[in-house]
């Protein structure tokens, strides 16, 4: 499929008379695609493990979810179905150019739907829908190391997730409680995962991070400029570090509701503005609850 | 009738056994070549470097064990081949654990070593930096020991942390400070109160004091003493200065070169010290 | 009385002394000659002679301050076996001292921000006393020393030579070890306060602690010794009651 432009039909020949369309060659090789998914295997085979693995250059900067892209790449097919957001938005600059390129090298479809994808790349959002067991979700991670903020040392960093010793983390997770009265880590939160090892559940909100436990679907994490792989596999307990006596507890704002569907109980964003707005953060569910609300008047 | 003695006496918890640390390569000959009566650690014909050889002691539960010499005798050697920051190259540490196991810290992989210093073993290093992370507050350095052993209760926690501070004099309103911000002395507390937040039975002190203010370093002192008494901790303290080890020791072995050239009471080593190189050190002590 | 308070609670025999002078060309000095002693529970034994004689030097070695270079020092606990003392372990003489056996000399070591109450209570509590019976023990020893109580819970440090020296005292022979060692405790004491503190040993003998000791006067030991030993040279030179003994010494030993 490809896919439709607002350009004029004159614009459209002429631009093919200057450049006749070739069909484009994939992004990465056969060799590529096989050490990738060779690094995906050994990531669900030891959940919460970062594997490291050779990132190419992508079309795309590091930091724009380059990680995330070659996971797609490496996993997608034709018969694939693809949905990518940015913030919950499929109609981000960033998520069109990255399902366009996605698409078109590869030739799988795309969609806004969640229940119809195979593949969800997504930057800072899990889709409101309860997702499927059939069904990735590939996370484009900015900082995949969870112990990066309380130790910089890299031989120190491995030794402490080869020994689950963490006791840093919680000294960090003490004095955020001791200066700030809360834990205030919003994105992300750190995850003890199959009861092993520490993630980072960075891009997604807390909001998200209780529905990777023990999730039908599997979650892959892919960090492009750090050059590692890591996943949640398919129904593991993915435990929020918290102290027993200091719940965990996910972003809320007392009252607010969605100013377009009136939703409360979805991951809200406030819009800048003179008074307070605020909007689902995931556009397409938002979309469909409008819809389905305006059809029961 | 006094072959075999009619006293109790409490097991030992730390049994080091002929602990040796040798850099170098290493024959027949070089400990020959070595030792305080050659007057060098180092061996002219390979190099090698006998940093400590042959050195045995016991420690009970409740007792202080001194170790005494100048910078290069053996003594921080024998600290760190205890402590597991350095591997021994000879001999074994041997520990009696609180479940009762016995293990050799010499001879376990890191990550168990690592382990039985969470709430078996600490150190009180000379500089804070060593024992503290600077960046974090006094309350979470001790939240660092205590989350290691898997507390997991933020209230429990800070509980603790205060009890402990409170105990080594560290004033309350000081426990959410940063500890860069501390002066030395009260970086030595600090470092105390962590060292002791899971009840460790052993604990080792190296140069607790050193660079201190005399003031600053009688006051760290006594409450060192006070600890050991009241705690019944087995202790061992490296130290070239002969106050801190009268004050905190009734044993200690003194180092020289490498080799331990005597033991003793502490108060007959510095009394009655028979090997000369102790009667040189005690002499310098005195003047 | 039972058959035990005829044992002697120490028995030294042969005791010889000397050092070596490593850093005076290896100068050896010659201190205690062989010294053949008992003392019996109870006994308050009085060592006499000129200074240099050696008096010190065998409470020292006793108390394995100096190491006996030659002979034995056979001490019974209070199990009723007898121990050796110049063989001991470091670690066991460690555990002798305190409850077994104590060691009082004319100096207080001064220990910082500690006050009297609490030096005493301590010495108690190593002893193997509960902290609260301790406090007790001291607050009664103290009081009988003549230590003003204003002065219980100030720093040691500032006290006068004569209030150290009595603080010394009490930590002692607070829960009183089997055999007592003194050297010279009363040195630095007015009349009043030396009469008080005579008082408190002649107390401890009473009660069958066994008491080996230096006092640099005759009156002292006239009224305190049952035995009394003449040291020379590092040998003894005489022994006997004291009225024997202290006849034959007048300005010997002042």
């Amino acid at each position: 499929m490809t896919l439709t432009h607002d350009s004029t039909t004159s614009q459209q020949s002429r631009l093919e008379q200057l450049c006749p369309p070739t069909p484009r060659a994939g992004l990465i090789d056969d060799f590529a695609q096989r050490e990738i998914r060779r690094a995906i295997l050994t990531a669900i085979a030891i959940p919460g493990y970062q594997v490291p693995f050779g990132s190419r250059e992508m079309p795309v900067a590091r930091g724009w979810g380059s990680g995330g892209l070659q996971i797609t790449l490496a996993l997608a097919q034709s018969h694939d179905v693809i949905k990518v957001i940015d913030q919950g938005d499929d109609e981000g600059v960033n998520a069109v150019n990255l399902r366009r390129l996605i698409c078109e090298t590869t030739g799988a479809t795309e969609t806004s739907e969640p229940a119809e994808a195979t593949l969800i790349q997504s930057r800072h959002r899990i889709p409101e829908d309860e997702l499927r067991q059939d069904q990735i979700l590939i996370l484009q991670v900015p900082v995949p190391e969870p112990l990066r903020g309380v130790e910089r040392d890299m031989r120190e960093l491995a030794r402490m997730h080869a020994e689950a010793d963490y006791s840093k983390m919680w000294v960090s997770l003490y004095e955020d409680k001791v200066r700030n009265g809360v834990i205030t880590r919003t994105t992300g939160y750190p995850c003890l995962v199959n009861g092993r090892y520490v993630i980072a559940t960075t891009p997604i909100p807390r909001w998200d991070v209780p529905r990777l436990h023990q999730a039908p679907f599997l979650t892959l994490f892919g960090a492009g400029r750090e050059k590692r792989i890591y996943a949640v596999p398919p129904r593991t307990d993915v435990e929020p570090l918290t102290f027993t006596d200091v719940p965990f507890e996910v972003e809320s704002t007392p009252g607010a509701r969605c100013h377009r569907c009136r939703s409360e109980d979805s991951f809200l964003v406030e819009i800048p503005g003179p008074q307070s707005q605020w909007i689902c953060s995931d556009t397409d569910w938002c979309r469909r609850e409008r819809l389905s609300k305006e059809a029961q008047i | 009738m006094t072959s075999h003695s009619p006293m109790e006496r409490a097991p030992w918890v730390l049994k080091v056994e002929n602990l040796g640390k040798v850099f170098g390569p290493m024959d027949s000959d070089v400990l020959a070549e070595t030792g305080p009566e050659i007057g060098t650690s180092k061996s002219s014909r390979t190099g090698t470097v006998v940093a400590a050889w042959d050195v045995n002691f016991e420690v009970a539960a409740g007792e202080a064990l001194g170790v005494i010499g100048e910078s290069g005798s053996g003594k921080s050697t024998v600290m760190r081949a205890i402590a597991g920051d350095h591997e021994a190259s000879h001999g074994a540490v041997w520990l009696r654990t609180r479940k009762g196991d016995v293990v050799n810290v010499a001879a376990i992989p890191d990550s168990a070593r690592r382990a039985l210093r969470v709430d078996e073993l600490a150190v009180v290093y000379q500089d804070a930096a060593e024992g503290l992370d600077l960046g974090v507050t006094a309350g979470g350095n001790v939240a660092d020991r205590l989350t290691a052993a898997g507390w997991r209760n933020f209230a429990e926690i800070r509980h603790r942390a205060a009890h402990l501070l409170g105990r080594t004099e560290v004033p309350l309103e000081r426990m959410d400070d940063i500890v860069r911000q501390f002066s030395g002395g009260m970086r030595q507390r600090v470092q105390l109160a962590k060292a002791l937040a899971n009840n460790p039975p052993i604990v080792l002190f190296d140069e607790p004091t050193t660079g201190l203010d005399a003031s600053v370093a009688a006051g760290v002192l006594d409450l060192i003493r006070d600890l050991l008494t009241e705690l019944g901790i087995a202790a061992v303290v490296v130290s070239h200065d002969f106050s801190v080890i009268e004050m905190l020791t009734t044993r200690c072995i003194v180092m020289h070169h490498g080799r331990v050239v005597e033991e003793g009471l502490t108060d007959q080593l510095l009394e009655d010290p028979l090997h000369p190189y102790s009667q040189r050190l005690v002499a310098a002590a005195r003047t | 009385m039972t058959t035990d308070l005829v044992l002697p609670v120490l028995r030294v025999r042969g005791l010889r002394k000397h050092f070596i002078l490593h850093n005076v060309d290896g100068r050896r000095v010659d201190a205690l000659h062989g010294i053949d002693l008992d003392v019996l529970p109870g006994e308050h034994l009085a060592l006499a002679g000129s200074s240099g004689a050696g008096k010190s030097t065998l409470l020292r070695c006793i108390y394995r301050t100096y190491l006996p270079s030659e002979g034995e020092v056979h001490l019974r606990l209070t199990t009723g076996h007898e121990v050796d003392l110049a063989t001991l372990s470091d670690a066991e003489m460690a555990g002798v001292r305190g409850s077994e056996l104590g060691y009082v000399s004319q100096f207080l070591r001064a220990e910082p921000r500690r006050g009297p109450l609490d030096i005493v209570a301590r010495a108690g509590v190593a002893r193997g006393m509960d902290l609260s019976d301790a406090r007790d023990a001291a607050a009664i020893a103290l009081k009988r020393l003549n230590i003003d109580e204003a002065l219980w819970d100030v720093y040691a440090t500032v006290l006068s030579g004569g209030e150290k020296q009595r603080v010394n005292l009490a930590a002692g022979t607070i829960s009183p070890p089997r055999l007592l060692l003194l050297d010279e405790p009363v040195s630095a004491l007015d009349p009043s306060n030396r009469e008080a503190a005579l008082d408190l040993i002649a107390d401890l003998t009473s009660h069958g602690v066994g008491v080996l000791a230096v006092f640099h006067d005759l009156e002292a030991m006239e009224r305190l010794a049952t035995r009394v030993v003449l040291m020379a040279d590092g040998l003894i030179s005489a022994q006997g009651p004291p009225t024997q003994i202290l006849s034959t010494l007048t300005g010997v030993s002042r």
